[in-house]
């Protein structure tokens, strides 16, 4: 699913340098859940979204704030959440693409969800796109009822492009020959189940 | 700024003053100055983009690509349909994708 997410990113991310267009990825890890949040991962989705056209003014603005406070204290995520809805106000397409939800803290998924809810409520046009295992359907259709669902299965399409690029790079080139790599291909695709 | 270097690096000739000179262009463009990095740690600890970067290090091309021809997926990224079309699930076990390839 990784490969997904990676895939959907760098396809917006080509597209960005055509428009006002910016995106937002997040790969939830089930080894860094201590540290993936709610807060860090709204905050995270807020410095993909600015990296790139540079940070503005009003983030900057609630930096010097919290730098002001005692020791320098970390935004909270209401803080996080007005800075996102002005960014994303100011932007005419946001994309944000979070990939397995099912690694991520419940408490800290449902945080995440609801307030993206919140924020899709009032910008219409931005888009997420969410990975997860098949178990997690219903779990996020329970926060977007009207979710588009797609499975993800290997096509065997891929595999094709899969054996094609393998034997491209075989070790002995002169022992390949457009006979071998035709009966390579049919007795490898005959083992592959139907999808 | 490309004209400028351009004069610096014939006017003195010297392959390291240049270089020096392409290297600061380069983190003033790609990498923010030091206020600015900071700035974006203090908004998360999480760097989401190292991880973008190993992930799609391994990608093969073309393999996964009719998820980007589907149609499901067109729609969803025209941004057309609103709210209703805001969110689009993709999902599947851990094999599928690279690993079910290896």
């Amino acid at each position: 699913m990784r490969y997904a997410s990676s895939l959907v990113i760098d396809s917006l991310c080509d597209q960005a340098w055509e428009g006002d267009i910016a995106v937002a990825g997040l790969y939830c890890d089930f080894l860094a859940r201590r540290e993936q949040t709610a807060t860090n991962m709204i905050g995270a989705i807020l410095k993909e979204l600015v990296h790139r056209g540079g940070i503005p003014g009003h983030v900057r603005e609630a930096f010097q704030m919290g730098m002001r406070g005692y020791r320098g204290r970390g935004p909270r995520i209401m803080d996080l959440l007005g800075m996102l809805r002005t960014t994303v106000a100011s932007i005419s397409q946001v994309f944000i693409c979070i990939d397995a939800l099912d690694e991520c803290h419940p408490r800290e998924l449902f945080e995440l969800l609801t307030s993206l809810r919140e924020i899709i409520r009032e910008f219409p046009a931005m888009r997420i796109f969410l990975t997860g295992r098949p178990h997690m359907v219903e779990n996020t259709q329970g926060y977007f009822p009207k979710a588009i669902v797609v499975p993800m299965t290997t096509k065997t399409e891929d595999i094709r492009n899969y054996l094609q690029m393998r034997l491209g790079r075989d070790d002995e080139p002169e022992a390949m020959d457009s006979d071998l790599r035709v009966d390579i291909m049919g007795v490898m695709l005959e083992t592959v189940p139907d999808t | 700024m490309a004209q400028t270097q351009h004069t610096h690096s014939i006017s003195l000739g010297d392959a390291n003053t240049d270089f020096g000179h392409l290297m600061g262009s380069y983190n003033n463009v790609i990498y923010k100055p030091d206020d600015d990095a900071r700035m974006l740690r203090w908004l998360s600890p999480l760097e989401p983009n190292h991880r973008h970067h190993y992930v799609r290090s391994d990608r093969f091309d073309g393999i996964g690509s009719w998820l980007l021809e589907a149609s499901e997926f067109r729609e969803w990224r025209s941004g057309e349909g609103g709210a209703d079309k805001a969110v689009l699930f993709c999902y599947g076990n851990p094999g599928v994708g690279k690993t079910y390839l290896r």
